[in-house]
């Protein structure tokens, strides 16, 4: 996670929360949010190797497919839900959206933006577009359902989840005036508090 | 390796979770590795149901290693280049500890049907005594599969400052209804054994193996699972000239068969009823009005928990059952799914993903 995303996610999550990373990967954010804010947290992952390197973290894991197990998450006294960079994998994200808000009473989303003018380039290449947040060629990406900054606020307004602070970035990982007046093109991430 | 296997006398008195009071008992113990000097290396490993202390190494004499020699050893998952490695026979085996087969010092006999019952909590305070006699102030694990699973369990909810980290593998914070189930019907098969005598056998020169047989022909079959025992044996016919009974057709008949011999000869029947009830009645939940969440929100132990996939016996739900409970109590806890081939008894045997889960836990800091 960039270091500007990473101290943004940082500063809106409270001290001492209990905090649910879903997609927690190897738990770097999750060592963070421990040292810097005390939390209690607990990582969802399904990448063996990943959770591995949770453990070896010393990061508390839990082995689960986000898709089928978000629901069991509810009325487990999380303050605070994370799905940073996860979303976008998910094979039904609508309903992850849903129970997500039942999990927390807050959560973080970040995502990377698909309407970002340089990948728009690559479909006008006639290629799948890759960019420095999606590395991954067309037959090995995990991601299943891609969007833009517009398609994600627009389900936010069908599905009247409030966004409560949000900040987009460009593609130095910086806030920038050009990424906050045309986000859908000039953003390459987005991170949302909805609550 | 060193290796040192050693009885212990306790001669103090021990009031069990029965009530009832043993004067004193003896746990046979083995060791591997060496303790360090400020004796902050000290793992302990329990057994399961019919596990003893010979958990590592093969002794002279023997085909087989320790129960968990693919994971003990120098420079293996539980690196004794590394760690002290502590391991016993729990109270009620058969293996040098005191249970039925030992004399009791009141009736001049072995204690027969008379040994008391057992149960979990019982082991763990046996292990905190024998961890203090070892000077052992808190151990760096704690650690086994299946009912050695619940110990682990039972010992960071018994004692939480003395147990850095707990692996509770295949294992469950109670059994399922078809596992009890199940242990009745392999302990009515071993009562129903002519020469079981109400569990009086020895006094008469007898022993139900026939009984004990059958009853662990059973228990194998909910170790293995069915894929296993699938790729495995197949419907491959036995070799007629390798047959162990005229009567039998299949492989896994005649290996069932020959499983059920061999446990015979080295298991006491009495022994085994003890062991499935402590496995029956294992509920810690049960001392705080059936909550688990309560029962774990005193755990200072980070806990791994780990389930097999092809487990049938402790299927996944139950580790997870643990892993939400701890979640909701706010304790660490991972949980963790392997791909076992083995059913309930892959916890025994290494795979990359198993050793890599337990290593990495047990080398972890923070």
């Amino acid at each position: 996670m960039d270091s500007q995303l990473q101290s943004i996610v940082l500063d809106w999550i409270p001290s001492n929360s209990k905090v649910v990373d879903f997609g927690c990967g190897d738990g770097t954010l999750l060592k963070t949010l421990i040292k810097k804010k005390f939390v209690t947290g607990y990582g969802v992952e399904n990448d063996p190797e990943k959770i591995n390197d949770c453990i070896a973290n010393g990061i508390s894991v839990i082995q689960q497919d986000i898709d089928i197990s978000i629901q069991n998450y509810k009325g487990m006294g999380f303050d605070v839900a994370v799905m940073a960079s996860s979303i976008q994998c998910l094979r039904r994200p609508r309903n992850a959206m849903r129970n997500i808000l039942q999990v927390a009473n807050e959560c973080v989303i970040t995502l990377p933006n698909f309407g970002n003018w340089e990948l728009r380039l690559g479909i006008l290449n006639g290629k799948m577009p890759s960019s420095a947040q999606l590395p991954a060629k067309w037959y090995e990406t995990k991601n299943l359902h891609l969007c833009t900054i517009a398609d994600f606020e627009e389900l936010c307004r069908e599905e009247s989840f409030t966004i409560k602070k949000k900040v987009y970035i460009n593609r130095a990982g910086k806030s920038s005036r050009l990424a906050s007046k045309f986000p859908n093109l000039f953003a390459a991430q987005a991170v949302y508090l909805i609550g | 390796m060193k290796t040192v296997s050693e009885k212990i006398t306790f001669d103090s008195s021990l009031t069990l979770e029965s009530g009832q009071v043993l004067a004193g008992f003896e746990l046979m113990t083995e060791t591997y590795g060496e303790l360090n000097s400020d004796k902050t290396n000290a793992v302990l490993v329990c057994h399961a149901f019919s596990g003893n202390h010979h958990a590592a190494g093969i002794k002279d004499g023997d085909k087989k290693p320790g129960w968990w020699d693919e994971i003990i050893g120098d420079n293996k998952t539980i690196d004794t280049t590394k760690f002290y490695v502590v391991s016993l026979n729990n109270i009620g085996g058969c293996h040098g500890s005191s249970g039925p087969v030992s004399i009791s010092s009141e009736l001049g006999k072995p204690y027969g049907a008379s040994f008391p019952e057992v149960s979990v909590s019982d082991w763990v305070k046996t292990q905190k005594m024998l961890a203090d006699h070892l000077g052992i102030n808190c151990w760096e694990m704690v650690a086994g599969g299946s009912l050695g699973g619940m110990q682990a369990l039972q010992w960071a909810i018994s004692y939480p400052e003395k147990v850095k980290k707990a692996a509770i593998i295949a294992a469950s914070s109670k059994i399922s209804t078809q596992n009890i189930a199940l242990n009745e019907v392999a302990r009515e098969i071993i009562r129903k054994d002519q020469n079981f005598h109400n569990g009086e056998y020895l006094a008469q020169g007898k022993l139900p193996s026939k009984g004990l047989k059958a009853a662990r022909m059973l228990g194998h079959i909910t170790y293995l699972s069915e894929s296993n025992m699938r790729k495995r044996f197949g419907r491959k016919l036995q070799d007629p000239e390798k047959k162990v009974d005229a009567g039998i057709n299949y492989e896994v008949e005649n290996y069932l068969q020959y499983k059920g011999e061999q446990f015979a000869k080295s298991f006491d029947a009495n022994s085994y009823i003890l062991m499935t009830k402590a496995m029956d009645s294992f509920d810690p939940a049960k001392d705080f009005d059936n909550d688990l969440v309560r029962c774990l929100q005193g755990i200072q132990a980070k806990l791994l928990i780990a389930s097999f996939d092809s487990d049938w016996l402790f299927p996944k739900e139950y580790g997870l059952d643990i892993q939400m409970s701890a979640i909701k109590a706010g304790i660490d806890s991972s949980y963790v799914e392997l791909n076992g081939d083995y059913g309930h008894d892959s916890f025994l045997f290494y795979s990359d993903q198993y050793a890599s889960a337990l290593k990495n836990f047990l080398n972890s800091n923070g």
